[in-house]
């Protein structure tokens, strides 16, 4: 292989490979056309839309929905899962009813989401939680019923409280499926806070998706998906990042 | 007569299974003086980490009771500290060595200097002196061993349980940490329960050795060691009373007596 090929990063490789097959399908192969973007078209329109206060103004509506509906789903279904993990009762007893509604697409509660909220940006926050809370929860649950029983003996030994006890060894035992749990809801957030767009009307990038997509604007409807990409991406890496600075007893 | 620390009532204890119950212990009685070294000793599986269990308060035994200084047990007594078998099972991941030392010390409700003092000094004592700013799954499984003894001996224990301490450390340490045990309950005059495989260490460190058998298991014998402490390394073991308790016990263990 040559050197400069070997020193150039996998992930930089599959990308310039990936784009110039992307060219390549959009100016020759059956779908070339005016209704199908090429990879530069999609790039030059997303430098323009960089420009855009439309495109911003969207990306905050998008982001205001996953990073508020994101921020409520932790801050309940953690504490939520805590206690329904404490007793082998309550765990027995909710992990049903929590897997139901973890497994109903947030798109099928859109409707019902629309009719008793209306379309905007509430809703969407709102199908955020929906999406997230219940996955959050019944993982933080099992985290914590997943503790080592040698553990909290040796703590019982030790006399240590209950609340001591879910402070020191439930809650740090639980952290690594707390955390996926975590990445998987940031990513899940983004998602669903589009589609409230695409779907259900609210505002934000879906709808401006939507929008450009209507409108016969193709370069910019690729684009917008180019840019969802990049986030997503940046989003899961800034929580992996942040995850191995917290968790860094597992995975040794 | 003054009241044992601890005291073993007809003590019975049965596991459900599948198919019926398992008969584990049946009849045990037996008192622990104050401040006595005892050992428990028996064939794999015959109920010695179910008796600990039963004494820390971890379990409740299925007939009788176990009264500590008087008091029926219900649950882990005070001034209680324990060495588990299962000891890397028992030290916090996330937690440093000497985090994992000082935190029993937070019900003691020390000072922060004297936390700090307690752990280094419990440290010291279990020749882990600088490791303190390890983490447990940095340390080798005998090092591990030695830090949940560490953690035992800071909080300053008036009973002390330990189910096969020294399984997993080498031969020099295993002398060093028996010397170091017993040094700790002559200064703190500490109730010590071991459960050992090792019928030398048994000899060497207790005042009487408990030896289960049976299944259901019972209370065999209850053999006294009348060397007089201090003991060493080098002369107790030689003594010829050494050798013939130890064949005594050896025995007892092996249902050959
Ligand atoms: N939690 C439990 N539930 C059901 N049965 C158990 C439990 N703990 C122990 N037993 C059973 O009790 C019996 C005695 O086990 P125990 O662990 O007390 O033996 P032991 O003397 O400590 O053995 P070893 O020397 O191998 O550690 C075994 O038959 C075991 O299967
Ligand atoms: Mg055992």
């Amino acid at each position: 292989m040559p050197a400069i090929i070997r020193r150039t990063p996998a992930g930089v490789i599959s990308t310039i490979v990936a784009l110039l097959i992307w060219q390549f399908i959009g100016s020759f192969g059956p779908l070339a056309g005016d209704s199908f973007a090429t990879a530069t078209e999609a790039i030059t329109a997303l430098a323009g839309l960089l420009t855009d206060s439309v495109f911003w103004a969207a990306v905050g509506q998008t982001l205001h929905m996953a990073i508020l509906g994101f921020i409520i789903s932790i801050a309940v279904a953690v504490p939520l899962g805590l206690l329904i993990g404490l007793s082998r009762f309550s765990y027995r007893s909710s992990k049903f009813t929590f897997d139901f509604f973890k497994v109903i697409p947030p798109i099928v509660i859109i409707p019902i989401a629309i009719l008793a909220i209306g379309p905007n940006i509430t809703m969407g926050v709102v199908l955020v939680i929906f999406a997230n809370v219940f996955a959050v929860a019944i993982q933080t649950a099992y985290g914590v019923r997943d503790t080592d029983p040698v553990l909290l003996e040796t703590m019982r030994c030790y006399r240590f409280n209950v609340i001591q006890q879910v402070l020191h060894a439930r809650l740090p035992s639980a952290a690594p499926q707390i955390s996926v749990a975590i990445r998987l809801a940031a990513s899940a957030a983004l998602i669903v806070a589009v589609v409230a767009g695409l779907v259900g009307g609210a505002p934000g990038l879906g709808n401006l998706l939507m929008r450009y997509q209507s409108g016969g604007q193709v370069d910019k409807t690729y684009a917008v998906l180019l840019a969802l990409g990049i986030f997503g991406i940046l989003v899961s890496r800034l929580i992996v990042r942040a995850q191995r600075r917290i968790i860094f007893w597992t995975g040794r | 007569m003054t009241t044992p620390a601890i005291s073993i009532r007809d003590v019975t204890m049965d596991y459900p299974t599948p198919d019926g119950v398992n008969h584990v212990l049946d009849g045990v009685s037996y008192d622990v003086a104050e401040g006595h070294f005892v050992s428990i000793v028996g064939p794999s599986g015959v109920g010695k980490t179910t008796l600990l269990r039963l004494l820390t308060g971890l379990a409740t035994p299925t007939g009788g009771e176990i009264q500590v200084r008087g008091q029926r047990l219900t649950s882990s007594p005070e001034g209680l500290a324990v060495v588990l078998q299962d000891y890397t099972r028992s030290l916090m991941p996330w937690l440093t060595v000497e985090k994992n030392i000082a935190l029993p010390l937070r019900n003691a409700k020390l000072s922060r200097t004297a936390t700090r003092e307690r752990v280094e000094e419990s440290l010291a004592e279990v020749g882990l002196t600088g490791t303190g700013r390890s983490y447990p799954w940095q340390l080798s499984g005998g090092m591990q061993q030695r830090v949940s003894i560490a953690r035992a001996i800071a909080v300053r224990p008036s009973i002390l349980v330990m189910d096969e301490p020294f399984a997993s450390v080498d031969a020099q340490t295993r002398f060093d940490l028996e010397d170091l045990v017993l040094k700790v309950r002559d200064d703190f005059g500490i109730t010590t329960l071991m459960v050992t495989h090792d019928i030398d260490e048994a000899v060497y460190l207790s005042d009487e050795i408990v030896v289960l058998y049976g299944k259901p298991a019972v209370v065999r014998d209850i053999v006294k060691i009348d060397i007089p402490f201090p003991r060493s390394q080098m002369t107790t073991r030689n003594d010829h009373r050494f050798a013939d308790l130890r064949t005594h016990v050896y025995g007892m263990v092996r249902g050959l007596e």
